[in-house]
């Protein structure tokens, strides 16, 4: 589970959040679903954001102070100014906000059972080998 | 003290204690990150994987817990 896993989970959640886009307008309306891709896409940017911040502060090579100063001016204000936006807008319900950002969440829980699974598809079992014996 | 009081004195007690918790799950994660990739630096990459998911799941808790305030902070003051 290296590095690659997360660009993927952002490329998996931004694909469901455009499916569910259409889906959305049509059976629960438009402030709804704009609220739902609103904290969906807030999820992502703050995993982007986290993603980016923990690469460059946390690597055994040295760490560029401007770089990580940058992200952090960036990240912080913006992206909890803009929750902070997104939740005093009155049409958009808080828990349609909630279950958009929790997307990225599920995404990655059920990406990460799914990788479980098939690696423990690769070990050999016990009845493999009785079954190799015979 | 009345139940309106109690609530809106108790929210951000709570809103408060969630972002203590927060910000120690976030220090022990990173501390732990550190350490670990100072005894393996070759395996950087997957523990800074792990780190991410891991505080976007504690980060997310807090968002949760101020998403929650928020949709209480019109029960205040009745």
């Amino acid at each position: 589970m290296g590095l690659g896993f997360l660009d993927r989970t952002l490329r998996t959640t931004g694909v469901v959040l455009l499916i569910f886009l259409p889906f959305g307008l049509y059976y629960l309306g438009v402030y709804p679903t704009l609220a739902a891709f609103s904290g969906g896409v807030w999820g992502l940017l703050n995993l982007i954001f986290i993603s980016a911040l923990v690469r460059s502060t946390i690597r055994p090579e040295a760490v560029n102070k401007f770089q990580v100063i940058g992200i952090a001016v960036f990240k912080f204000p913006l992206l909890y100014g803009s929750g902070y936006f997104l939740t005093q807008v009155k049409q958009f319900d808080p828990l349609y906000l909630l279950a958009g950002f929790s997307l990225l969440l599920v995404v990655i829980v059920l990406r990460a059972i799914g990788a479980a699974m098939m690696q423990a598809g690769d070990k050999p079992q016990a009845s493999d080998k009785v079954r190799s014996i015979a | 003290m009345d139940y309106q009081s109690m609530l809106g004195l108790s929210a951000p007690i709570a809103v408060g204690l969630a972002a203590i918790g927060s910000g120690l799950g976030i220090g022990r994660a990173v501390g732990s990150a550190m350490e670990a990739m100072g005894r393996q630096p070759e395996a950087a990459g997957k523990i800074q994987t792990a780190m991410i998911i891991g505080a976007a799941f504690i980060e997310a808790l807090t968002i949760y817990v101020f998403i929650v305030f928020i949709m209480a902070n019109g029960h205040f003051g009745g």
